[in-house]
């Protein structure tokens, strides 16, 4: 909560403040929300003035507490970096989906599933190397990307979109490749990560997640200024003093190591990096120090509303929360194409 | 350094977790299951009132279909699993994810792991277990048991031998191919139960087949899911695939549909369906 009113100020917004307070508000309303309601019904007065029974409070702190918060980060992360990503790349469809990065993360996290059992990793590291081999992943991918985008200039809207089917195709080979060599539990296993959900979130698992994604956020916000150079062309922000290789690495590493953090523990969740920067955009405005400050705030409220509805709407049961995400995302997604065609 | 520690008991705790064990519940009156065999054996017991819930795999008996739903096996949710407020979580062996799993234990309630073995041992070993957990000791356990036992011992004279018939197990087919059990595979297990050899042999796991290593692998018998009829459109479009003709099974027309699950759910039913598998392939 306390990150909607230091961030705006943490990286020198001048102050759009009504709108911000507004997205403010939008987040810990959603925060609330996210945090009151479930399929075990808590009052939160309860739990304030003590009067909650130890199951709920277990319930509250150990189950819903996490999840609310992973979401909440994992959702800001994935629409900082898509916003990022569209700023470097220089174009509105870049999204760690659509383009690949979060196909890389998997294949990275999905080659521990399956591997993992293989190399004999002591327990007390098992929580880390899925992360790591996620983030590893999805670097490879943006690599790949950015080194394509170097050798044939700038890319298009459609080129970068062919590319990330071609990279998206090659994840689902490796993918396919694993899920054939591995056995029914592995199987099993794998199918319900690739799905995307954040019922595994357990504070020991999501903290160190948290630590990697707010620290690579904090990165990544910082490149508003370099952004914005970047966008008049490569050679005009290195003239403008941007040290643009530089700059170029942290983004990628960055971003990669932001959405590598929550994928290793979500599974793919489509979507919220390439919708929460256009809506972060039109609400208020395209300089990047507005379009990032606006993504992190939206991309959190969202995704906690979305993991809310996956996880209420067909209780006992649960949705998978990229059904959920992809269920507003895509739509979106097509009027974004035929807005881009009319004009 | 506090926070490491934190971790570490954490980690270690979730380890523990995995191990299985028959012992008695402290409270075995609001079960939760999470595995289909498992929701017949306590139909089989005649416990069925305490099952508040079943997961997606429990569809035997039909009176089960009715219960409250809690997801797939592997796909539990905690908070969903609460709002039932059971006292005792029962599942298979693979019933997760184990984050679900330790949460559970972490708002005291009992998870218990039954543990899977492919025979008919395992079989009775599991009805016992459950039996155990629940600290069931009445005529009717008894008379459920010797049921068992009696079909036990009529499948110890079923063995497999260099003159058993062959057959591959179908669970599916998908896009046309034959998803069959290989080694270490409930089918496998079913198999070796009924007297018969597997003809798939060298793999591993359940794997789709195609119509040549179908004809490779020429079994005498071609045992099908109803899935897997129902599938493929009927068990005259099951000859029409390619490869079914051409095997010993195709020539001779020995295919045979049974329920999947009362095959290779490995549940009392399995013993029985064992049985008539056995009397179907020697008879001939």
């Amino acid at each position: 909560m306390m990150r909607a009113w230091v961030l705006p100020s943490l990286i020198g917004v001048k102050f759009k403040s009504g709108k911000f307070v507004g997205l403010g508000v939008l987040l810990v309303a959603s925060f609330v929300a996210g945090l009151s309601q479930g399929a075990v019904s808590i009052p939160l007065l309860g739990l304030v003035n003590g009067s909650a029974t130890e199951l709920e409070q277990i319930v509250f702190a150990e189950i819903r507490a996490p999840r609310v918060f992973l979401a909440g980060f994992v959702g800001a992360s994935l629409a900082l970096s898509g916003a990022v990503l569209q700023g470097l790349f220089r174009n509105p469809l870049a999204d760690p989906g659509l383009i690949g990065v979060s196909s890389g993360a998997a294949v990275g996290a999905i080659s521990m599933i399956v591997l993992g059992a293989a190399l004999s990793i002591p327990d007390w590291a098992e929580a880390y190397v899925m992360p790591l081999a996620a983030m590893s992943g999805a670097m490879a991918v943006t690599f790949l990307l950015y080194s394509f985008a170097n050798y044939f200039g700038r890319f298009s809207v459609v080129t970068i979109l062919l590319v990330g089917i071609a990279l998206n195709a090659m994840a689902g080979v490796v993918i396919g490749l694993f899920q054939y060599v591995s056995d029914d539990a592995q199987l099993r296993t794998l199918v319900f990560w690739l799905m995307g959900s954040f019922s595994r979130a357990q504070w020991a698992s999501v903290l160190p997640a948290i630590g990697v994604m707010v620290g690579a956020s904090l990165v990544l916000l910082r490149q508003v200024k370099n952004l914005d150079r970047l966008q008049l062309g490569e050679s005009e922000a290195y003239y403008l003093g941007v040290d643009v290789p530089r700059a170029k690495r942290h983004m990628i590493l960055c971003s990669a190591a932001a959405v590598g953090a929550g994928v290793s523990l979500t599974g793919i969740i489509g979507f919220v990096g390439l919708v929460v920067p256009h809506l972060a955009r039109l609400f208020l405005g395209s300089s990047h120090r507005l379009t990032l400050a606006g993504s992190v705030l939206i991309g959190a409220s969202l995704m906690i509303l979305a993991d809310l509805l996956a996880r209420t709407v067909m209780v006992p049961e649960e949705l998978p929360v990229s059904l959920v995400t992809n269920a507003i995302g895509a739509p979106f997604f097509l009027w974004l194409i035929a807005r881009a065609a009319r004009s | 350094m506090r926070s490491i520690v934190l971790l570490l008991s954490c980690l270690i705790a979730q380890q523990l977790l995995a191990e299985e064990s028959c012992q008695r519940a402290p409270d075995p009156s609001r079960i939760a299951i999470a595995g289909g065999s498992i929701t017949e054996v306590l139909y089989f017991l005649g416990e069925e009132e305490r099952i508040v819930a079943v997961d997606r795999t429990s569809n035997f008996p039909q009176a089960a279909l009715d219960l409250p739903q809690i997801g797939y096996v592997r796909g539990l949710s905690t908070e969903g699993l609460l709002s039932l407020k059971p006292t005792l979580v029962l599942g298979e062996d693979d019933m997760g994810p184990p984050e679900v799993l330790a949460q559970l234990t972490q708002t005291g309630i009992d998870t218990v792991r039954v543990k899977e073995v492919h025979t008919a041992q395992g079989i009775l070993n599991k009805v016992r277990c459950v039996a155990n957990v629940l600290s069931l000791e009445n005529a009717e356990l008894v008379a459920a048991e010797a049921r068992l036992v009696s079909q036990l011992n009529a499948l110890e004279s079923v063995t497999v031998s260099k003159q058993s018939p062959t057959a591959i197990l179908v669970l599916m087919f998908q896009e046309g191919a034959a998803i069959a059990g290989g080694e270490n595979t409930s089918a496998d297990g079913m198999l070796r139960m009924a007297g018969i050899k597997n003809a798939l042999v060298d793999v591993k796991g359940w794997k789709p087949l195609s119509a040549e290593s179908l004809i490779k692998a020429n079994p005498d018998y071609l045992i099908l899911t109803d899935r897997a009829v129902s599938a493929a459109g009927g068990l005259d479009k099951v000859y029409q695939t390619p490869g079914v003709r051409l095997t010993n099974a195709g020539k001779h027309q020995h295919l045979v549909q049974m329920d999947g699950m009362s095959m290779l759910g490995f549940g009392p039913r399995t013993l029985s369906a064992a049985l008539r598998l056995s009397e179907i392939t020697q008879e001939k």
